[in-house]
């Protein structure tokens, strides 16, 4: 089995508005594709895509689309479909995307719907990061600084941040020496590794 | 939202809401104070029924916090109000909350690698925590009572000058919010993280207190944050006014 698949997230709107924030929100996320659509119909300039795909659209788009998306995707590993909500009082579900929801949830559920493809497979360890997280949660317990993070991941800071956001919601550890000890517990680091007066 | 009002008996408020009992211990008040409301209290123990009102209310309630009236409050009041919290967590609540840590780490009977990290975690919170409330009750606070004092007239303005001419308001939010996020870390860790080889009735005396010093915590640093930091721009506008 391909240990990296492609990680793609297909969002159809007819808004420029909607398709360039999501994609502008989405470069934290763990999707190591975006794609822009105005109507569902472009679907067909993709059948080659494969991978694990997530498609966000209107309810109503998914409602008509989604058997001809499916059709036309038959090489992706899996696809779900993400309704994407203009309603801001509708109530919260980790498996919808909101108007007034904040970058950082959008891409917590973005990234939870990405790793749920894996979590039939099996996780490397016992905890709930993705293995991007869990580099960024070592070089944190080293006590690097997020733009020193950034460069040696080669990645932005915004993206280090963003990934501090998904350790810490999911984790509900915010501060460094609280993330040290979090990392020691569940044996991602060694007490050996740090310097536990100054780190914890 | 029913607030509390002067009229109430203190002994139904206590019965409403238990963790005001710490509250009103600071704003004065012993317990054996019968049926009396809390007017009749205020008046026998000299507390600004006011005052008293607004205070159990924010704390009672997270959403009520009416910052217009809560900024006519007297400042010495506040200050005082907040020096008797200080006391509270370094006489009692720190050293109540490290009592159960020490029993509930040492009730791991197995080689438990982890306590050491939780100790030396907490023994760097508290100390500072200890040392930001410090802080304000050396430099912050009497900065803020010779500001009050000046504007009032009760102390001259140049002396004032030339004592805390120099004088910069360190801005208390970053380090409430440092102390919060660490609160949070350890309740976490304890409640999601810990092998299970730890006396549980010890774990949870432990939790409540950690909660209790959470909620209280949280409640200090809004008024600190709301009240206390608008209140001293707010007088040091008074102060250039007068000049």
């Amino acid at each position: 089995m391909n240990s990296n698949p492609n990680k793609i997230v297909i969002v159809i709107s007819l808004s420029d508005i909607v398709l360039t924030g999501l994609a502008e929100i989405l470069k934290g996320s763990l999707a190591s594709e975006v794609i822009l659509l105005h109507r569902a119909d472009e679907i067909i300039d993709y059948p080659e895509l494969k991978g694990h795909v997530i498609v966000v659209a209107t309810a109503a788009e998914l409602e008509k689309s989604s058997s001809f998306i499916s059709q036309i995707l038959s090489m992706a590993d899996n696809i779900q479909f993400m309704p994407f909500d203009f309603d801001s009082n509708s109530a919260h579900s980790n498996l919808v995307l909101n108007l007034n929801d904040t970058p950082s949830l959008i891409c917590y559920k973005i990234n939870e719907a990405l790793n749920s493809f894996f979590s039939s497979a099996g996780k490397e360890n016992d905890t709930e990061l993705t293995r991007r997280e869990i580099e960024v949660l070592q070089l944190v317990t080293k006590g690097y600084s997020n733009k020193e993070i950034a460069d040696q991941l080669f990645v932005s800071t915004h993206t280090v941040i963003s990934h501090r956001k998904n350790i810490s919601e999911k984790t509900g550890i915010k501060s460094a020496s609280g993330l040290t000890m979090y990392a020691i517990l569940k044996k991602i680091i060694d007490v050996s590794d740090i310097n536990p007066d100054e780190l914890i | 939202m029913e607030l509390f009002n002067e009229n109430n008996k203190l002994v139904s408020v206590i019965h409403k809401d238990h963790s005001l009992l710490p509250v009103i211990n600071r704003l004065g008040i012993k317990l054996g104070f019968g049926d009396s409301t809390i007017s009749e209290i205020c008046k026998k123990e000299g507390i600004d029924p006011a005052f008293f009102v607004e205070i159990i209310n924010v704390f009672h309630y997270e959403a009520y916090f009416p910052e217009k009236k809560l900024m006519n409050l007297s400042v010495a009041n506040v200050v005082d109000y907040l020096i008797k919290t200080h006391q509270y967590y370094r006489q009692y609540l720190i050293p109540e909350i490290d009592r159960l840590l020490k029993l509930f780490l040492k009730s791991c009977e197995d080689h438990c690698a982890e306590s050491e990290l939780i100790r030396n975690f907490y023994d760097k919170f508290q100390t500072e925590c200890i040392a930001h409330f410090q802080i304000e009750e050396t430099e912050e606070f009497p900065f803020i009572l010779a500001l009050n004092s000046a504007v009032e007239g009760d102390f001259d303005k140049n002396e004032f000058i030339s004592r805390y001419g120099n004088f910069v308001m360190r801005d208390f939010e970053d380090d409430h919010v440092n102390i919060d996020d660490k609160m949070f870390d350890l309740e976490n860790i304890i409640i999601k993280y810990l092998p299970p080889n730890y006396d549980q009735n010890i774990g949870n005396a432990l939790l409540s207190n950690l909660f209790m010093f959470e909620k209280d915590l949280k409640n200090h640093s809004r008024i600190e944050d709301h009240i206390l930091l608008p209140k001293v721009n707010q007088l040091l506008k008074a102060l250039d006014r007068h000049e």
